[in-house]
């Protein structure tokens, strides 16, 4: 195969980000809470909500947009051919680490994909937490270097791939008939959204073109590290440059530390709470958008790993680990040393021997 | 001299593989899965020999490619 230069090469995966961009500034003109348009971390912590499972009432509602990427990545999968069902690599781990790849990005407020989000509206504590995430991917990446593996996943049948965007499709419909077992926000960042039917189209858009490009926040970063690639990398600065360009014609760009919208100042367990996301993203192979994406591929280890997430948004609203705009929760800080020691842990004893 | 390109399960079997090649005194080279190959994240080895060297692959090697002009030839998919 003949080596294409950069842009014919990675111009769908730029394209995406732009999309992606574009897309969050839509949604949060139509509703969604501001830097807010597109965040993986916080709308499976509202979807933990809408399911009661934990308590944190300005957080509840059955966000769309997730069901809509990963519908759209199963989608694009089945028409492209590349919907193959695997599973078996350390799933039990996988949710572990989900989970605590949650409780780290709750107490920075954010996946990585809202950090690019944030930067782009102008939160200066969003860069701080860029700076813990790439430190989080370095270390994942010198683990992946000295023979860190969760093992190899296995093929399986069509139901174990299709059964999650199913149960997930499933739940969404439920909200809409029967809206009454589901816990909804009357107040705070769960009451705000965009329109059901906007939110859900532009989340079946963003997860068939996540599918065809790939796209993963904590890939740009690992890939430009092992291999000099940049495609990936360049898709994270269209993201912020769309969202950049978004909100400069909205007027809705604030540069600074103080009073950024569902934001704190924190900067310590801003940084050290995305390192939590950046290395346990690295371990798992993928960031939380990723991570819906290959599950809607029918990677049943990935929709373990969501679970996990949908589990550690649970936990850390239940055990007050998660921050707000008033600083980190009573036990974040803890919470997220804890969670450093436990990926430390699952790093070291995941280095394989050489034969 | 040909072109091959060897896809894996885990990250692990293409770093071990990259050794074994590099030891044999093969030209070889990691890299993310091509697009074109895959819509796996994974990583891949681009190795260049005179026959598929399937005995310096790591046992959780999952495909290996004959890399051609504008395409890749499928020549073996493992289990």
């Amino acid at each position: 195969m003949k080596k294409e230069n950069f842009f014919k090469k990675n111009w769908l995966v730029m394209l995406t980000g732009l999309l992606i961009g574009a897309a969050a500034v839509v949604l949060t003109a139509f509703g969604n809470p501001k830097n807010m348009g597109f965040c993986i971390a916080c709308f499976l912590r509202d979807i933990a909500g809408a399911l009661k499972l934990h308590g944190a009432a300005p957080v509840q509602y059955f966000r769309p947009e997730i069901v809509g990427i990963v519908a759209g990545a199963c989608i694009m999968a089945l028409i492209g051919k590349e919907f193959k069902p695997k599973a078996g690599s350390s799933p039990f781990i996988r949710f572990a680490l989900g989970a605590a790849v949650m409780i780290g990005a709750l107490v920075f407020l954010g996946c990585p994909l809202r950090m690019v989000i944030r930067i782009g509206g102008g939160d200066l504590n969003a860069i701080v937490g860029l700076v813990g995430f790439v430190l989080g991917i370095l270390i994942g990446v010198f683990f992946l270097k000295h023979n860190f593996s969760l093992g190899r996943a296995y093929k399986q049948g069509p139901v174990e791939g299709l059964l999650f965007p199913i149960l997930l499709i499933g739940g969404f419909v439920l909200t809409l008939i029967a809206g009454s077992l589901f816990a909804f926000s009357e107040e705070g960042p769960g009451s705000m959204h965009a329109p059901i039917l906007l939110a859900l189209g532009i989340g079946l858009v963003v997860g068939a073109l996540a599918q065809k490009s790939r796209l993963c926040m904590v890939g740009g970063v690992r890939d430009a590290v092992m291999f000099k690639e940049f495609g990936l990398l360049a898709a994270f600065g269209c993201i912020i440059v769309a969202v950049l360009v978004g909100n400069a014609i909205r007027g809705t760009l604030n540069w600074g530390f103080e009073g950024q919208p569902i934001a704190h100042t924190e900067w310590l367990w801003n940084l050290l709470g995305m390192t939590v996301v950046g290395w346990g993203c690295a371990l798992l192979g993928g960031c939380p958008l990723r991570q819906l994406v290959l599950a809607g591929e029918g990677n049943a280890d990935s929709a373990i790993t969501v679970l996990g997430m949908i589990a550690g948004a649970a936990a850390a609203h239940t055990l007050k680990t998660a921050s707000s705009a008033d600083g980190t929760g009573a036990n974040g800080p803890i919470a997220t040393i804890v969670c450093l020691l436990f990926i430390l842990v699952i790093s070291v004893t995941h280095l394989k021997k050489e034969q | 001299m040909m072109q091959y390109l060897a896809t894996f399960h885990t990250h692990l079997a293409s770093l071990k593989t990259h050794r074994a090649l590099a030891a044999a005194g093969i030209e070889a080279r990691m890299a993310p899965v091509p697009r074109k190959i895959s819509s796996s994240c994974g990583t891949c080895v681009f190795y260049s020999a005179d026959n598929p060297c399937y005995d310096k692959l790591d046992a959780d090697v999952e495909a290996v490619y004959l890399l051609k002009d504008k395409d890749a030839e499928l020549l073996r998919q493992f289990e």
